[in-house]
């Protein structure tokens, strides 16, 4: 029923998702904009953080310390993951790097399958962000706004280690001219395995947010990597705002087709993805030359 | 890799495999193997011989299988379980040909890209496939709860009629259509296609620059991939006597990609010996281990392992070792590749024949009055620079013409634009009187016009002689053909102009080594030998001299002076003395213009070459 | 000892031999200069110090350090710094950002002022992005981005290609002034009027083999060196 109600809570709800696209996205596209490495287990990675952070949880009961455990065990896995098998493979045809970082991902899904089961797993929103909040025509979850919020803050605090730190500009030049970088005294393995840390960082602060929302599951990953994808191919690889406006144009494709009908909004977004990809092949704010 | 040869030894591996899927049922239940396992590895085999074409072969990885996978199944499914069709074997021949019109339409989507967006496209594909078959189309596929009710086939032979179901009759039924399927497969990867898909894998950019459609030989593969796929996804729903909506799961895709790693890329068998593990260990790990769901645990850690250490596979690594056995069985005859001066530069090759080079492409139509070649006002600009500017350029039919100029000269550019690898900014291009400004490597080719690389792009992983045919096919078979199973020895001429460009480019001894075991300077020869191979009427070499050590340019001079007799040659080099000793006229370039055009002797005095080479210091 | 000794150096690119037992030495605040046609070597020889290409066979022997085997950003931490022929700037960078990075792991690193002080066009410029500078611009960047490590050694790869002839003159001024102060400079150049202005000593190399030594004075009394190996 299309009603305004109805509408803007979609809407919302496009926001929300588009918002936590944009966050995976990001990192996805850095790793892969600085080490030209398809992180196909970044759905797992995603995954992975929720668990993390709800085990942290279960044992401390703040959500704070949920979300820091979260992210922090991704970065510290994603770390890992580039020092001990990714920096292998730079020499290695693109096939092989996504072979191995799919096997990877299975490796995460089954180790995580083990360990708690195929039961779903959840955690309670904070308590300064549970219930429902009245906007005048609607009413809303609170939690799904400071959602928005949260996001947001994360994605400014991307935005700024990207554009305005130290870190970001070597970060940004290795994305350019990865040899130059070295011949200027900078160790490059060290910046990717960094950028890597990241990357994996983002998706897994965006799985334990959005634990609260909606329960994990082992295999929430898999849907959550199609997704990103498609976000990627869309703004375009490699580039932070292209993750970003692909992510809240994905978010609100699939929660406004849901409103017609929800099997077709997955169909809805590969379509939109074909139309890009026809009309603008780099995406809409890419850049020519990678792949 | 599977080399298809002739004669007895061509058939052994398929009459090995005869021989296993013969002896299986009575070995392999003894290690625990049941009918329904062994039938699942033959659907799953064959399933992954087409994905080996694509991804062994053809360099495709493509994540999206499992859409054609259920596609297939479905569609043969519904008409056997809902249309009331009676005969299986018709159904599931439907489904193939359904399955391959999907793989063609999402072949022309996901092939606008390459490496990782390709994979990515792919992996898109699969999920949406899924969500299709489980909500918009739930009417005709049963939604989450399949299809049931897939009969098993029936066949009359007149004096008997053999009704397939479940267990040993199965196993023979599937058998039986793994086997035609790989026998198929084994046809293709024989044939010139298979032999074009190679090459795509191995250099993507020389096979379009000998003169093949690569766009069209990956449609093909995806194409072919995607019936096989649709094949065995029928076969799973006979097999099952139900059709399952998880064939459609990226998990199904997934699992395929690791079988056929596990099993061994490129192998065309790898697939059943990887679904043959997979499914075995699944069984064994989680019934008498009782590890329960950890086996796909173990499997991926297993697939992870191999992918760094072991990438061709458990049969790869297997034929590899036999390999290796039977070479150091064998004396040490062969000499280890040439290395520095001392060895012979064009090792004892018979140079009684002073073979005659591949004849230039025969016009077909009278020879056309003019210059065979004539450039004009050709321009190419990268932002504000001036790579080339209004070069006015033409050459005599038989002609040739060197071409220098210092550095940042846009000598390279000048070729690029020639041979349409990049597209000028302004100005035309006319070959024999055809305007091809713009057409596209692959058409220049095909029309008569190639280029010998400054930087090698050889098919690095096949052997000269391979190296050679690929573009030789394209010149006997023009730039797309579907001849999927023709044997490449059947195609007139072709073997005899192989044979005469590697004696043409002293290779004859050599046509059998892989291009990484070559010394530098027999890979360069190679370089121009695939070039002549596609029998250009218009030859140019960029800097074919670069790297080479005094000898070697000695006999590579001798090369290109015989080469040059009966086709038009450009040469670009920075080798002055050779270049003037070769040369009937120079082009000077400078700075993206000509700067004066004439014969060697008339260049050497020329005061404004000086000047560009030795920048204003003689006064 | 010299700062700079290459012994016996062979370098490959792919598999392309193209460095065929190099000798050479380097001493402190000389000028040394590379000519010879293109594809003769020159640009290898110096990747090759710089570790951007990985030589076959040889030693570099950087005072006293051997540098072979080594990766670039240590070898830019002895002390050698190397502007590309394609000069490799970083577009999405602007000046100072620039300036800053190189500036980043040397401990000697000069402060702005002085790299604008040398180059005030640089100053100018100092908030502009890598993309939107002039192909001057460009290499007057990419020197002061080298000249900010303070480095022992600079290597010049053709620093004056594909520039106007004012601007040549102005960055020739600039190398003179620093080798006046005593930098030790390797330079790679085609324009021999400016090479032989600047370098003390010349090195004539010629498919992928050193082929003469000596003062450039000699070569400016010997046209017919030049002839052999540059012209036509």
């Amino acid at each position: 029923m299309l009603s305004l109600p109805n509408f803007a809570a979609q809407a919302f709800n496009g926001l929300v998702l588009g918002a936590l696209l944009a966050l995976i996205a990001s990192g996805l596209t850095i790793i892969y904009g600085t080490l030209g490495v398809l992180n196909l287990a970044h759905g797992a990675m995603f995954m992975v953080g929720g668990y993390a952070g709800v085990v942290a949880y279960q044992y401390s009961g703040s959500y704070l310390v949920a979300v820091a455990a979260g992210s922090l065990f991704v970065m510290a896995l994603g770390l890992l993951m580039e020092r001990v098998v990714i920096r292998h493979f730079y020499d290695r045809p693109p096939e092989d790097q996504i072979l191995v970082t799919f096997g990877l991902g299975i490796v995460y899904v089954e180790l995580v399958r083990l360990t708690f089961g195929s039961l779903s797993q959840s955690m309670p929103p904070p308590s300064w962000a549970a219930g429902i909040t009245s906007l005048g025509f609607m009413i809303y979850p609170t939690y799904r706004l400071a959602v928005v919020g949260i996001v947001a803050v994360a994605l400014l605090a991307l935005y700024l280690v990207l554009y305005r730190s130290r870190l970001g500009m070597i970060v940004r030049a290795g994305i350019e001219d990865a040899v130059m970088v070295d011949s200027l005294g900078i160790d490059v393995y060290r910046v990717f395995m960094i950028v890597f840390g990241i990357g994996a960082m983002a998706a897994g602060f965006a799985g334990i947010v959005n634990v609260p929302i909606a329960p994990i599951t082992p295999d929430v990953g898999e849907s959550i990597l199609v997704e990103t994808f498609v976000v990627v191919v869309i703004g375009g690889v490699g580039s932070f705002p292209g993750a970003v406006l692909g992510g809240l144009i994905a978010g609100e494709i699939l929660s406004l087709t849901s409103m017609v009908d929800p099997s077709y909004s997955q169909v809805m977004l590969f379509l939109v993805m074909t139309f890009v990809l026809v009309v603008r092949p780099r995406g809409l704010l890419g850049e020519q030359g990678r792949a | 890799m599977i080399e298809a040869r002739r004669g007895i030894r061509g058939l052994a591996f398929e009459g090995w495999t005869a021989l296993a899927l013969v002896v299986a049922p009575f070995v392999l239940p003894k290690i625990g193997f049941v009918p329904d396992t062994m039938n699942r590895v033959l659907v799953f085999g064959l399933f992954g011989v087409g994905f080996d074409l694509l991804f062994g072969f053809a360099g495709l990885l493509s994540f999206g299988q499992s859409a054609f996978f259920g596609t297939g199944g479905f569609v043969a499914a519904y008409l056997l379980t809902r249309m009331g069709l009676t005969s299986v074997m018709l159904g599931l021949a439907v489904g193939v040909v359904a399955a391959a019109v999907a793989g063609l339409l999402v072949g022309m989507i996901a092939l606008r890209r390459t490496g990782i967006y390709f994979a990515m496209i792919t992996v898109a594909i699969a999920e949406v496939f899924f969500f299709m078959e489980n909500s918009p189309l739930s009417d005709y596929t049963g939604g989450e709860n399949g299809l049931p009710g897939v009969p098993g086939p029936t066949f009359n032979f007149g004096f008997a009629s053999v009704h397939v179901t479940g267990g040993w009759s199965m196993y023979v039924f599937l058998a039986v259509c793994y086997f035609v399927g790989l026998a198929l497969a084994r046809r293709i990867v024989a044939s010139p296609v298979g032999r074009i898909f190679v090459a795509i894998r191995d250099n993507p950019l020389r096979a379009a620059a000998v003169g093949h459609d690569v766009h069209a030989y990956k449609l093909l593969a995806f194409v072919i991939a995607a019936a096989y796929a649709g094949f065995a996804g029928g076969l799973l729903g006979v097999l099952q006597g139900y059709m399952p909506p998880e064939a459609f799961t990226f998990d199904t895709s997934g699992q395929l990609i690791m079988q056929t790693v596990i099993g061994g890329l490129g192998t065309l068998i790898g697939p059943l010996v990887g679904a043959a593990v997979w499914l075995y260990l699944r069984d064994f790990l989680q019934g008498s281990l009782g590890m329960g769901a950890s086996w796909k645990l173990a499997l991926g850690v297993v697939f992870v392992l191999l992918v760094f250490f072991l990438r061709r596979g458990v049969v790869g690594g297997l034929s590899d070792l036999i390999a290796l056995a039977r070479s150091s069985a064998r004396a040490p005859g062969k000499a280890a590749p040439g290395g520095g001066d001392d060895a012979p530069v064009f090792a004892a090759a018979p140079q009684n024949s002073n073979p005659a080079p591949p004849p230039a492409r025969d016009p077909g139509e009278p020879e056309i009055a003019g210059p065979i070649l004539q450039v004009r006002d050709l321009s190419k600009t990268y932002g504000g620079l001036a790579a080339n500017s209004e070069i006015n350029f033409s050459l005599e039919r038989g002609e040739l013409r060197g071409v220098i100029g210092p550095n940042g000269a846009g000598k390279s550019t000048f070729f690029k634009m020639l041979t349409c690898e990049i597209n000028p900014s302004s100005g035309s291009i006319h070959f024999e009187g055809r305007d091809i400004t713009n057409l596209g490597v692959t058409e220049v080719c095909q029309l008569g016009l190639s280029k010998s690389y400054q930087v090698n792009q050889l098919f690095t992983r096949l052997t000269p002689r391979e190296n050679i045919t690929i573009a030789a096919l394209a010149e006997r078979r023009g730039k797309f053909r579907l001849d999927l199973l023709r044997n490449p020895a059947d195609i007139p001429g072709l073997s005899q102009q192989v044979h005469s460009t590697l004696a043409l480019v002293s290779l004859t001894e050599r046509a059998d080594v892989p291009v990484s075991g070559l010394a530098y300077g027999e890979k360069r020869r190679l370089e121009i030998g695939l070039a002549l191979a596609t029998s250009p009427s218009l030859l140019l070499l960029d800097e074919p001299l670069a790297g080479m050590s005094p000898r070697e340019r000695v006999e590579t001079v001798k090369l290109l002076k015989s080469i040059s007799k009966g086709r038009t040659t450009v040469i670009i080099d920075h080798d002055m003395d050779a270049l003037f000793e070769m040369s009937e006229r120079v082009t000077v370039l400078q700075l993206g213009k000509i700067l004066v055009e004439g014969t060697p002797d008339e260049i050497k005095a020329n005061a404004a070459v000086r000047e560009a080479y030795l920048g204003g210091v003689l006064e | 000892m010299s700062l700079i000794e290459v012994k016996a150096l062979n370098s490959y690119y792919g598999d392309s031999h193209i460095l065929f037992d190099v000798d050479m030495h380097v001493e402190r605040n000389e000028v040394v200069a590379l000519i010879g046609r293109n594809g003769a070597g020159k640009t290898t020889t110096l990747k090759s110090l710089m570790g951007i290409v990985r030589p076959s066979a040889g030693s570099v022997k950087f005072d006293g350090v051997e540098l072979v085997g080594l990766p670039s950003h240590a070898i830019a931490r002895a002390g050698m710094q190397l502007v590309h022929e394609e000069r490799r700037i970083f577009g999405s960078l602007n000046v100072e950002q620039n300036l800053v990075l190189a500036g980043l792991t040397a401990p000697n690193r000069w402060p702005l002022d002085r790299v604008y002080e040398m180059f005030p066009r640089l100053k100018e410029r100092r908030d502009s992005r890598g993309t939107d500078l002039s192909g001057g611009e460009q290499q007057m960047l990419a020197i002061a981005r080298a000249l900010v490590r303070d480095p022992k050694v600079v290597l010049l790869d053709e620093p004056f290609e594909g520039l106007a002839p004012v601007i040549v003159r102005d960055l020739v001024a600039a190398c003179r002034v620093l080798a006046a102060a005593g930098q030790t400079i390797v330079l790679v150049e085609q324009n021999l009027a400016a090479t032989l202005a600047l370098a003390q000593r010349v090195y004539i190399v010629n498919n992928g083999h050193v082929v003469h030594e000596g003062p450039s004075r000699e070569l400016k009394e010997q046209p017919k060196l030049l002839e052999r190996y540059l012209g036509v």
